[in-house]
């Protein structure tokens, strides 16, 4: 199977641009695998992580949203925050937690966004506990 | 030697203040060609999206979303102003401030309630010194500029736009054209007017897209907008910071090379003043020698 090109952009650079054998991508509602010759598609990201696997070796990163596209083997993906997963550190990310929980919610806007910053930290959270 | 010493002390400090503008000089191309390379290493993300916009449209999608509509209520506009924290820039700071104060004024007359909001320092105390009251000020913004702060401010400005706060968002700030050119603009953000990519391709547009959509492509639209809307306002940050250092470095390089000519005319009057004290002197020695003589 040919390999596909992974380009990872954030707002302030290209962080990271390389090919590898096997992808995997935290969508809005689920994770999706991205191998080569993968059919044209273009994606919403949630919060969780992506996993590029190349030669046996895996990569392991948080993404903050955004998006994917899929094309001739090469896949975008454009998010806010691209985070190597043993950048992240557990005790900045249980605080950033704990502030999120006490924002006030007492109105559709502010609740979504207290809820937006609850499933960030908890995404990273996740993704720190899992190495 | 009165005068002739009096011009040399001047001549030394002249050289002192040549040294520090020198200095400066390459402090600033030093930062510029770091904020430079972020300005560039950012055009990658913004290329993705409009490609991702440009098949979005290609899908046959209608492009609609409140934040790309005209209001028709028009009663509250906030204007976000980008200054530098430091001064010796030429007149890079007056520019924005000038641009700014006019499109205050401009505002003023559709909008019964104005925002101001400022970036740095300069633009800060040139608002209080002409007795303008600045509603929100922001200070951390140097050289390279974070996403993270930027996110931060845009996400507020979302918020304030969607609950009708605000009805309308415009930023002053000097933008980059090339390295020789920058310009003080005024640009209207919010409502966003259009999305770069959907225009070119309005004929094209069929709905024979290759792509699959996941959830769905008015799902994604729905979340590039406020995408487009940070990376827009992320990028009149960069500008800014970009165009702050090469207006400090042209402002530095023509205040050196004004002290290398100070410089030199001070050495050609000091030489000159040196030379007729001596020849003052010499005329002195002789008169008195002829004077025994008699």
């Amino acid at each position: 199977m040919p390999k596909v090109n992974c380009i990872v952009v954030t707002p302030e650079k290209t962080a990271l641009e390389q090919p590898c054998d096997f992808l995997a991508l935290p969508l809005f509602d689920g994770e999706i695998g991205i191998a080569g010759d993968h059919s044209p598609m273009i994606g919403r990201l949630g919060y969780g992580e992506m996993r590029i696997k190349e030669n046996g070796e895996q990569l392991r990163f948080y993404v903050d949203g955004g998006f994917v596209q899929v094309a001739d083997n090469v896949v975008a993906v454009i998010t806010n925050r691209a985070i190597p997963a043993a950048e992240l550190d557990t005790n900045t990310i249980e605080s950033q937690l704990a502030e999120a929980r006490s924002q006030p919610s007492n109105s559709p806007e502010l609740m979504e966004s207290r809820d937006r910053s609850i499933a960030q930290a908890r995404a990273q959270l996740r993704v720190a506990g899992r190495q | 030697m009165a005068k002739a010493r009096a011009l040399d002390k001047r001549r030394k400090s002249i050289r002192n203040i040549k040294k520090i503008t020198r200095t400066m000089e390459l402090i600033a191309t030093a930062r510029f060609k770091k904020a430079m390379d972020r300005a560039t290493a950012a055009t990658a993300y913004t290329a993705r999206i409009t490609q991702l916009v440009k098949d979005l449209a290609q899908s046959g999608l209608e492009v609609s979303h409140p934040l790309l509509e005209n209001r028709d209520k028009q009663e509250r506009g906030l204007l976000l102003v980008l200054t530098a924290n430091r001064g010796l820039c030429g007149g890079y700071n007056g520019g924005v401030v000038r641009a700014a104060l006019a499109q205050q004024k401009e505002l003023q007359g559709n909008y019964e309630d104005l925002r101001l909001e400022v970036s740095g320092k300069r633009g800060i105390s040139a608002m209080k010194f002409r007795g303008i009251d600045v509603d929100q000020s922001y200070l951390q913004f140097e050289d390279q500029p974070k996403f993270d702060e930027v996110d931060a401010i845009a996400s507020r400005y979302l918020e304030a736009y969607a609950t009708g706060e605000i009805d309308r968002l415009d930023v002053v700030y000097t933008r980059f054209v090339t390295s020789a050119r920058q310009v003080v603009t005024t640009e209207t953000l919010l409502p966003l007017g259009s999305l770069t990519g959907t225009d070119e391709d309005a004929d094209g547009a069929g709905t024979d897209s290759m792509y699959e959509f996941l959830p769905s492509a008015a799902s994604i639209l729905e979340e590039v907008v406020p995408t487009s809307f940070k990376v827009k306002l992320f990028k009149c940050f960069l500008d800014a910071a970009v165009s702050e250092q090469i207006a400090r470095m042209v402002a530095m390089k023509s205040a050196t090379e004004n002290a290398q000519e100070i410089i030199k005319h001070l050495s050609m009057t000091y030489n000159r003043a040196r030379q007729s004290q001596i020849t003052g002197e010499i005329m002195e020695i002789i008169g008195g020698v002829e004077a025994l003589k008699g």
